[in-house]
C-alpha cells in the first residue's frame, strides 16, 4: 500500500508531524508572501549545474544536478527507420473508389509523423521499470514533446519532435531518448527530467542527409557537419534580436499552490502541503517568442495522504482545558474548505480555477517564469 | 535561475586522450554515430636512418627486436633540394600521380601519412592497394607513419575546419615536426650531418600558401615533378583528372552526357527495383551498341548510343533504367567501327564536339529503321540507359597514338598537345591524352589509363604511364598482350625463389626409405609408368600406367607431380602461385606459374629419373568397370616420355611387344571404353578454333607452322583417364570437404541463349537443334552434317560452345549439390587434379586430397591450411577463374598475332618478287550484317570481319591496295535480309546479277588472306585482311 501511494504521488510522504505541516502550510500561504523553508522566492528555482554532450556515443546527451544532490543523465539516441503505410489498405480503398480523405489523412501522418517514433524510457532507483511513477513521468513528459504538433496544423512545427523525425514519405527517426535518475528520488523527480531531457535534445545532432526527396536516406559521414534537431539560428539574425527566439523542445514545470500562493520548483516539503500539484509543459512560439501552453497535468498531491491534526476541541486530552474561541473554524480561501488555524488537515486537492489561472498566467506572461527558466536553459552553453 | 558547466579542458589526461567522431551507415540501412577513442603517444618511430632518438624509444616486437628503419640516412637530391629530400605527399598527390610514385626512376623516399592512407582508400580502393603494396617493397623506401596516434602529430581539427583542411594541415604538421625532429636528432649525435628537406607535395594552392606561413615546403606535384631530370616523361604521367576539373571547373557550359544519379537515388532505384544493376559489356562489332545483363531479366538489356551508354567503359558495373517501350529497338545488323565513323575528330577542340555526331547519329538512325521493318527475329529488344556507375573497373590500357590527331608540327615540338590513343582492345572509346612527346611517342605501342570522363567531354581523358617499344615489335607485341590480359609477367622475386629446395636442380629423391621424404609415400618404382604429352612438353604433369593382375582386371594407375611437397601452404612461392593462377601459353613463351627449376624439372615426371608423385589407382575389370580405387603420394619411375606421335607408333607397331607397349594398348583400349561411356552420359564434344603453331625453322615458309590441331588416339588416351582422376578425385574431396573441397562446374547453359543458332539452323539448313539436354544437344549436333561441306559440323559446334557459360572453379560449399554438375562432361561432380604445375587450382586439390587420405607430410603432421577456410578459397576461386579466362585469351591473341606475322612476313617475301596477293583459302560465313560479314577461316583458326569494301566482285581487276579499296566502299551497295541472313553486295547502279555477290550464313567462301598496313591512318597498325573472292 504504502509502495502504492509513492508511486502515484510521486514522492515519499516525509515524515513530518502534523504541527509540523501545518507550520509549513502556513507560512507559505502567507498572503502576497510566502515563506519557503530554504528563503526562495516563489517563483526562484534551486541553483542547478547543467552540461551537455557527456556521453559521446550518443546523439545529444545532458547531465543536470540540483543543488539537493539529485542528478539525472539523458541521453538521446537516433535511429534511422522506414515508414510503415499499410499499403494494402490504400490498395484496396483506390480499387473501390472510397473517398480519398483518409488516404491523405495516411499521407499527414507520414508528413506529420507520429507519436510512436519518441520512445522513452526512465529509469528511477528503487524503481522497476513498470512501476507506476517512471511510466507516468514518462508519458507526461512524451505527451507534451510529440503533443506539441497536435493539433496538426501545418504551420504548428514549433516545438513538435515527430515533425523534425520525418525524413522523407518513406522514411523517419526513431528516437529513442534514456533518462536516468543518478540519485534517491528526494523530491518530485519531473522538473529535473524534463530540464535534463529539454537540453539533451537540445543537443541533439542528426547526421547530415544528403539525398533528397524521397530518395532512401543517405548521410555525410562527417559527424561534424551533423545538423542540430533543433536548429539554432545563424548568428546575424541572433545579433538583431538579442536573445534568439528559436524553436525549442518544450519543458515542463512542477507548480503548487499553498493557500492563494504559487509556488515553483517545489521541494519535497513544500509539496507536502500543497493544494494542488500541477505539471505545466510550455514551448516558445516559433516566430513572435511568445511561451505557448501545450499541457496541464494536475499530479495527486501527496498532502492526501498526511495524518491530519486534531483540533484542541476534538482533542480528548485537551477536553475543556481550552476555551472553545480558539478553535473557530475558519474558511480557507483557496480551497473553500473550513479549517482550524494551526491544526493540519490533509488536503483534498481540489483548487480553484482563479488560481489554475493565476498559475498558467504566471508561467505564460512576458517575463514571467516560463521565459526565465527558457532563458536559463539557453544559458548553458550547448556544444 | 543558475547554471554552471563542469570544466573539461583542466583533465590532465585529456591531452593524449582523444576521440574521432563519424557516422557509419550500414549496409542494411542504420546510421550510426561512431566514437573511436584514440590514446596518444610517443614511441611511434620516425623511421629515419638518420635519426638517434627513435630507435631507442620504437616499440620492439616480442623477441625484442624493433622494426628496420626504412627511410634513407642519404635521401637523393635534386636541384632545388640539394641535401636530400624526404616527400610528405597528400591524398591528391597520390591520386593524381600514383603511377609517379610508382616509377623507379624518382619518388624515393616517402613518407605516407596514415591520415593519407586512409583517405585514399575512401576516394580509390585501386590506388589504396598500390600504395600498399609500394609501401610493402623495400626498394622505393615508402613509410607509412601513424601520424594519428602520435602525441606530436596528432591533430585535432578545430571547429568550422573542413576534413579537407584538417587533413591537409595533419601533412604540414607532419613534415614540420618531422623537421624538427630531425634536426634535434642530429644535434644530440653531435653529427653535423645537413638535415634532409620535408617536401610536402600537395596541389593544394591554399595548403601550399599556409605551409609557407608555417615554414613548411611544400611544392606541387607539377612543379616538383619538373625539377627532376627526364621531367616530359614525367610530367605526362600525372593524372588529369584534377586538372581537367580545375580548369573547366563550372565556366564550361556545354555538357554533353546526362549527369548520372546521386548515389541514394541510385540505391533507393535498385532496392525498390526500378534501377538494375549489372556489368556494361560493348559489342565487339559495334562499339555504339553494349548491354547488360542484369538477373531481373533473362535475356541482357541493350544500351544503344553514346548518350544512353553515358560514360560507361565495357566492364565497368552500372545501374541501368530501361527505357519506354516506344524506344526499344533490335540489336544492331551493322558492323560500326569506331576509328571509321570518328576518325575526324580533333582532341583539342571540345567546344564544336557535340555528343552525337552526325555521322553516329546517321549510324543510329539506320538501325531503328531496321528495327521496325518486318523481321520477326528483330523484334525489338527491351533497352535501357546508363544512370550511374557502381563501380569503374578502369584499367591500364594498351594502345597507340592516333597519328591524325597529333599536330603536323609534333615532331619537332616539344609543347604540350593533346593526342587520341587508340586502344587495343577495340570496345574501350579512344582517350584523349595530354603529352609533351606526341613526337616521340607516334608509332609506338604504350600504355594509357584513363583518370576520368567528364560530362563535358566526348573522351574519357587519362595520361601515359609508359612506352612498350615500336610497334610491331615482338617485344612490344608481346608486353602488350600480356598487359592487356593481366598476365603477371615479371621474373620471380628472390622471396620466391628463396623457397626452392637448396639442392637445386641436384635434388634426389632420397635413396633412404628411412628418410622423411619416404614418409606416407609408397614406392611405385618398379611399375612401368610412362608419360605422352605434346612434342616438347617440359613440364610433364602427369604419367600412366596399366598392368594385369592375378585375378584377371586390370590395375589402372594416374600419377601427378606432387607439386605440393615443393609448395609449402603460405609461404612467399605458394601466394605468388596463387596470384599468377595459371602458367600462360604463348606461341613463342611461356609464362609460368611456378619457377622453372620446379615446373620443368623437379616436379616434372621425366623419364628415367625417380620423382615425387601423387597416384590415383584404380582397379577396373576388362570391360573398364571401376572396381576400386585408391590415392596415395608416390616415388615413380617412369620409363619414357612420349610425344602423342610416339605413342601412337608404339602402339601401332605390331613388332613391339614389350610390356610397357601393352600397358599403353590397354590404356588405350580402356580408354575407348570410358570415353564411348562418356558420350553415352550425354558429354559434349566440342570444338573451338585451336591452331597449334610449331615454331620451325626460319628458313621455311613461317605459315607451315600454323598447324590445325590433329587429333590422335593417344590424345584422347591422356585426355580420358585425366578425365577419370579428376572426378575421382573429386568425389574423393568432396566426401571428406563438403564445405570447402575446390571443385569445377560448368553451368547448364539457359536455353534462350541458343535461340540464335536454333532460329539460323533451322531456316538455313532445316536442321534441328535439341538443347534440353547435353545428351540431347550431343546428339542433334552429330546430326548436324552437311555432306557436301565436313567442317560445316565443327562450324555449329564452334557457334554452339559460344553460346555456353564458361566452366569456374567453385567452393563446394558456395553451391547446392545439384549445381555441382559439369554440363559439358556430362558429369555429377568434377575438379581438376591432374595439371598442378601450370594450374594453381589442382594444387590446392593436392592439398585437400592429401589431407582426404590422412597423408601426414615429412615431419608428421598434415598441413591443412588453405584447406579449411571458405572465405580465403573463394578468394582464390574468383582470382583462378579470372587468370584462367585471361590465360585462354592471352593465348589466342598470341596465336593471332604470330599468324598475323606469319603472314606479313611471307607477304614481304612475296613482295620482292612482285605484289603482296596474299593466300587463298577456305572460309566460312559466321555471322552476316548488313554491311559486311564475319568469316572464320579453318586453316589459320582466326576469324575476320569482311567489311563491304573487301568483297571482289565479279569482273573486279584484281587486288587492290588497302587505300584503294577504301575508295570502294562508298560505291556499294548492299542488300540484307536478316530473316534470310543473306547479303547480297553489287555496285551502285550495277544491280545486273552477275556483277553482285551473295553470301548466306555457313557458307563456304573463297578468301583471300594477308596481312595489311592500314592506310591512311598510317599508324602502322596491321590488320589480318580477308577478301572474298567468291
Amino acid at each position: 500500500m504504502s509502495n502504492q501511494r509513492q508511486a502515484s504521488s510521486a514522492s515519499q510522504v516525509p515524515h513530518l508531524s502534523p504541527a509540523e505541516l501545518s507550520y509549513l502550510y502556513t507560512s507559505l500561504s502567507l498572503p502576497k508572501s510566502s515563506i519557503r523553508p530554504d528563503g526562495r522566492s516563489p517563483t526562484q528555482f534551486r541553483p542547478l549545474t547543467a552540461e551537455t554532450n557527456i556521453l559521446p556515443g550518443t546523439n545529444g546527451s545532458a547531465r543536470v544536478g540540483f543543488a539537493d544532490g539529485t542528478q539525472a543523465i539523458v541521453g538521446v539516441k537516433a535511429e534511422v527507420e522506414k515508414t510503415v503505410l499499410s499499403n494494402e489498405t490504400v490498395d484496396a480503398r483506390s480499387e473501390f473508389g472510397i473517398s480519398e480523405d483518409r488516404g491523405e489523412q495516411e499521407g499527414s501522418a507520414a508528413v506529420g509523423g507520429h507519436g510512436s517514433w519518441v520512445q522513452m524510457s526512465i529509469e528511477i532507483p528503487g524503481f522497476r521499470d513498470d512501476d507506476a511513477l517512471p511510466v507516468f513521468l514518462s508519458e507526461m513528459m512524451r505527451e507534451s514533446l510529440v503533443g506539441a504538433v497536435g493539433s496538426a496544423e501545418a504551420s504548428d512545427m514549433t516545438g513538435g519532435l515527430k515533425g523534425r523525425l520525418v525524413i522523407n514519405k518513406r522514411w523517419h527517426w526513431r528516437l529513442y531518448i534514456d533518462v536516468l535518475l543518478l540519485s534517491q528520488p528526494l523530491s518530485y523527480p519531473l522538473p529535473l527530467l524534463s530540464l535534463t531531457t529539454h537540453l539533451a535534445l537540445l543537443s541533439t545532432k542528426l547526421p547530415k542527409l544528403k539525398s533528397q526527396g524521397e530518395e532512401d536516406p543517405f548521410f555525410d559521414d562527417d559527424w561534424a557537419v551533423a545538423e542540430y534537431l533543433y536548429p539554432r539560428v545563424s548568428l546575424s539574425s541572433a545579433k538583431h534580436s538579442a536573445r534568439s527566439p528559436f524553436v525549442r523542445p518544450p519543458v515542463t514545470l512542477l507548480v503548487i499552490s499553498v493557500g492563494e500562493n504559487i509556488i515553483f520548483d517545489p521541494n519535497r516539503e513544500e509539496i507536502a502541503v500543497a493544494d494542488a500539484v500541477l505539471a505545466i509543459s510550455i514551448t516558445r512560439d516559433s516566430e513572435a517568442g511568445n511561451l505557448k501552453l501545450l499541457s496541464i497535468r494536475t499530479v495527486d498531491p501527496p498532502s492526501r495522504l498526511t495524518q491530519p491534526g486534531i483540533p484542541n476541541s476534538e482533542n480528548v486530552n485537551m477536553l475543556g482545558a481550552v476555551a472553545s474561541t480558539e478553535d473557530v473554524a475558519v474558511l480557507n480561501p483557496a480551497t473553500g474548505e473550513e479549517e482550524v488555524p494551526g491544526v493540519w488537515r490533509p488536503r483534498r486537492g481540489g483548487v480553484k480555477r482563479s488560481v489554475i489561472a493565476e498559475m498558467v498566467k504566471t508561467v505564460l506572461k512576458k517575463g514571467g517564469v516560463g521565459e526565465e527558466v527558457l532563458e536559463g536553459l539557453e544559458g548553458v552553453e550547448v556544444s | 535561475m543558475k547554471s554552471l558547466r563542469r570544466d573539461v579542458s583542466s583533465n590532465p589526461q585529456a591531452a593524449n586522450v582523444t576521440s574521432k567522431v563519424f557516422v557509419r551507415s550500414t549496409k542494411s540501412g542504420k546510421v550510426q554515430k561512431i566514437v573511436r577513442e584514440l590514446y596518444l603517444r610517443q614511441d611511434i618511430p620516425c623511421s629515419s636512418k638518420l635519426c638517434s632518438i627513435c630507435p631507442s624509444v620504437a616499440p620492439a616486437d616480442a623477441s625484442g627486436k624493433i622494426a628496420p628503419f626504412v627511410l634513407s640516412d642519404r635521401p637523393a637530391g635534386t636541384k632545388a633540394f640539394p641535401h636530400g629530400h624526404y616527400l610528405v605527399p597528400d591524398t591528391n598527390a597520390l591520386l593524381n600521380g600514383m603511377d609517379l610514385f610508382e616509377h623507379t626512376g624518382a619518388f624515393y623516399d616517402v613518407i605516407i601519412l596514415q591520415t593519407v592512407l586512409e583517405e585514399l582508400r575512401n576516394q580509390s580502393l585501386p590506388l589504396y592497394n598500390r600504395l600498399l603494396s609500394l609501401i610493402k617493397t623495400d626498394e622505393k623506401r615508402f613509410y607509412l607513419f601513424f601520424n594519428e596516434f602520435r602525441l606530436e602529430t596528432h591533430v585535432r581539427r578545430g571547429p568550422e575546419e573542413s576534413i579537407n583542411d584538417r587533413n591537409d594541415r595533419a601533412v604540414r604538421t607532419v613534415a614540420g615536426w618531422y623537421e624538427e625532429h630531425l634536426r634535434a636528432s642530429a644535434k644530440k649525435g653531435k653529427k653535423e650531418k645537413s638535415v634532409p628537406a620535408m617536401v610536402v607535395i600537395t596541389d593544394d594552392k591554399d595548403s601550399i600558401r599556409k605551409a609557407k606561413a608555417e615554414n613548411v615546403t611544400a611544392v606541387s606535384l607539377s612543379d616538383y615533378v619538373a625539377g627532376l631530370e627526364d621531367s616530359e616523361k614525367l610530367l605526362d604521367m600525372i593524372s588529369e583528372a584534377r586538372e581537367a576539373r580545375d580548369s573547366k571547373g563550372s565556366a564550361r557550359g556545354e555538357l554533353f552526357y546526362p549527369e548520372y544519379y546521386s548515389m541514394s537515388k541510385l540505391m533507393t532505384g535498385l532496392r525498390a527495383g526500378n534501377l538494375h544493376q549489372g556489368v556494361f559489356n560493348v559489342s565487339p562489332y559495334n562499339y555504339l551498341e553494349g548491354s547488360v545483363k542484369v538477373p531481373a531479366f533473362d535475356k541482357p538489356l541493350l544500351i544503344l548510343g553514346r548518350d544512353n551508354s553515358n560514360r560507361a567503359i565495357t566492364g565497368d558495373v552500372v545501374a541501368i533504367e530501361v527505357l519506354p517501350k516506344d524506344q526499344w529497338k533490335s540489336p544492331s545488323t551493322k558492323i560500326v567501327d569506331e576509328e571509321a565513323v570518328t576518325k575526324n575528330d580533333n582532341p583539342d577542340t571540345d567546344e564544336t564536339e557535340a555528343i552525337v555526331t552526325d555521322r553516329e547519329r546517321k549510324a543510329l538512325q539506320e538501325e531503328v529503321k531496321q528495327a521496325h521493318g518486318k523481321h520477326s527475329e528483330g523484334k525489338p529488344q527491351p533497352t535501357a540507359k546508363v544512370v550511374g556507375v557502381i563501380k569503374r573497373n578502369w584499367r591500364q590500357y594498351v594502345g597507340h597514338v592516333d597519328s591524325n590527331s597529333t599536330a603536323s608540327q609534333a615532331a619537332s615540338g616539344r609543347r604540350q598537345q593533346t593526342v587520341f590513343v587508340l586502344p587495343m582492345e577495340k570496345r574501350v572509346p579512344k582517350i584523349r591524352v595530354h603529352t609533351r612527346q606526341a613526337g616521340h611517342l607516334l608509332g609506338q605501342r604504350i600504355l594509357v589509363t584513363i583518370d576520368s570522363w567528364d560530362r563535358d567531354s566526348r573522351y574519357p581523358t587519362g595520361h601515359y604511364i609508359r612506352s612498350l617499344g615500336e610497334l610491331e615489335t615482338k617485344g612490344a607485341e608481346t608486353e602488350a598482350l600480356l598487359l592487356e590480359y593481366d598476365v603477371q609477367y615479371k621474373p620471380f622475386p628472390k622471396s620466391v625463389l628463396d623457397c626452392l629446395p637448396a639442392e637445386g636442380h641436384d635434388w634426389r629423391v632420397p635413396t633412404s626409405k628411412e628418410h622423411k621424404g619416404w614418409n606416407g609415400r609408397r614406392d611405385l618404382r618398379d611399375l612401368l609408368i610412362c608419360s605422352i604429352d605434346p612434342p616438347g612438353c617440359q613440364d610433364i604433369d602427369d604419367a600412366l600406367h596399366a598392368r594385369a593382375l592375378p585375378n584377371g582386371n586390370f590395375e589402372v594407375g594416374v600419377h601427378i607431380a606432387d607439386v605440393s611437397h615443393f609448395v609449402k601452404p603460405n609461404n612467399a612461392m605458394d601466394l605468388e602461385a596463387s596470384v599468377r593462377g595459371t602458367t600462360v601459353y604463348l606461341v613463342d613463351k611461356r609464362i609460368d606459374m611456378l619457377p622453372h627449376l620446379l615446373g620443368t624439372d623437379l616436379c616434372s615426371l621425366k623419364p628415367y629419373v625417380e620423382r615425387y608423385a601423387f597416384s590415383v589407382i584404380w582397379e577396373v575389370t576388362p570391360n573398364a568397370e571401376i572396381v576400386s580405387s585408391d590415392f596415395t603420394k608416390s616415388v615413380i619411375r617412369s620409363r619414357e616420355a612420349f610425344s602423342y606421335e610416339q605413342a601412337q607408333l608404339r602402339i601401332d607397331d605390331a613388332s613391339q611387344n614389350d610390356e610397357l607397349t601393352e600397358s599403353m594398348r590397354n590404356l588405350l583400349r580402356f580408354s575407348k571404353v570410358l570415353r564411348q561411356k562418356r558420350y553415352d552420359a550425354g558429354a559434349l564434344n566440342l570444338a573451338s578454333p585451336e591452331v597449334r603453331i610449331e615454331a620451325g625453322d626460319e628458313a621455311g615458309d613461317p605459315l607451315t607452322d600454323v598447324k590445325t590441331k590433329a587429333m590422335l588416339e593417344t590424345n584422347s588416351l591422356v585426355e580420358e583417364f585425366m578425365l577419370l582422376a579428376n572426378i575421382t578425385v573429386a568425389t574423393k574431396i568432396y566426401e571428406s570437404f563438403s564445405q570447402t573441397a575446390l571443385l569445377r562446374r560448368h553451368a547448364t547453359p539457359p536455353p534462350q541463349n541458343f535461340e540464335d543458332l536454333i532460329n539460323q539452323l533451322s531456316k538455313k539448313r532445316n536442321m534441328e537443334l535439341d538443347v534440353s539436354s547435353s545428351a540431347a544437344l550431343a546428339s542433334s549436333l552429330d546430326r548436324c552434317v552437311d555432306p557436301k561441306n565436313p567442317f560445316f559440323n565443327t562450324l555449329v559446334r564452334i557457334l554452339a560452345t559460344r553460346c555456353m557459360t564458361s566452366a569456374e572453379y567453385f567452393c563446394a560449399g558456395a553451391h547446392a549439390e545439384s549445381e555441382f554438375r559439369h554440363y559439358g562432361l556430362a558429369s555429377p561432380i568434377y575438379t581438376h587434379f591432374t595439371s598442378p604445375i601450370r594450374r594453381y587450382a589442382d594444387l590446392l586439390v593436392h592439398r585437400q586430397l592429401a589431407s582426404a587420405i590422412g597423408y601426414e607430410g615429412e615431419d608428421g603432421h598434415a598441413v591443412i591450411e588453405g584447406v579449411s577456410t571458405r572465405g580465403k578459397l573463394e578468394d582464390i576461386c574468383r582470382n583462378i577463374n579470372y587468370r584462367h579466362r585471361n590465360a585462354q585469351f592471352a593465348g589466342r591473341a598470341s596465336i593471332e598475332y604470330y599468324v598475323g606475322q606469319a603472314l606479313k612476313a611471307r607477304g614481304e617475301k612475296m613482295a620482292g618478287g612482285g605484289t603482296d596477293t596474299g593466300i587463298e583459302e577456305e572460309g566460312y560465313v559466321m555471322r552476316v550484317f548488313e554491311n559486311g560479314v564475319v568469316v572464320f577461316v579453318p586453316r589459320f583458326g582466326i576469324e575476320g570481319v569482311v567489311r563491304l569494301e573487301d568483297f571482289v566482285l565479279p569482273g573486279e581487276s584484281g587486288v587492290y591496295s588497302v587505300g584503294e579499296r577504301r575508295e570502294l566502299a562508298v560505291h556499294r551497295t548492299t542488300e540484307f535480309d536478316s530473316e534470310e541472313y543473306t547479303l547480297r553486295v553489287e555496285e551502285k547502279g550495277h544491280s545486273e546479277k552477275e556483277r553482285g555477290v551473295n553470301v548466306e550464313l555457313f557458307q563456304k567462301v573463297k578468301v583471300n588472306v594477308s596481312s595489311v598496313k592500314e592506310e591512311g591512318r598510317g599508324a602502322g597498325k596491321r590488320r589480318v585482311r580477308i577478301l572474298i573472292t567468291g
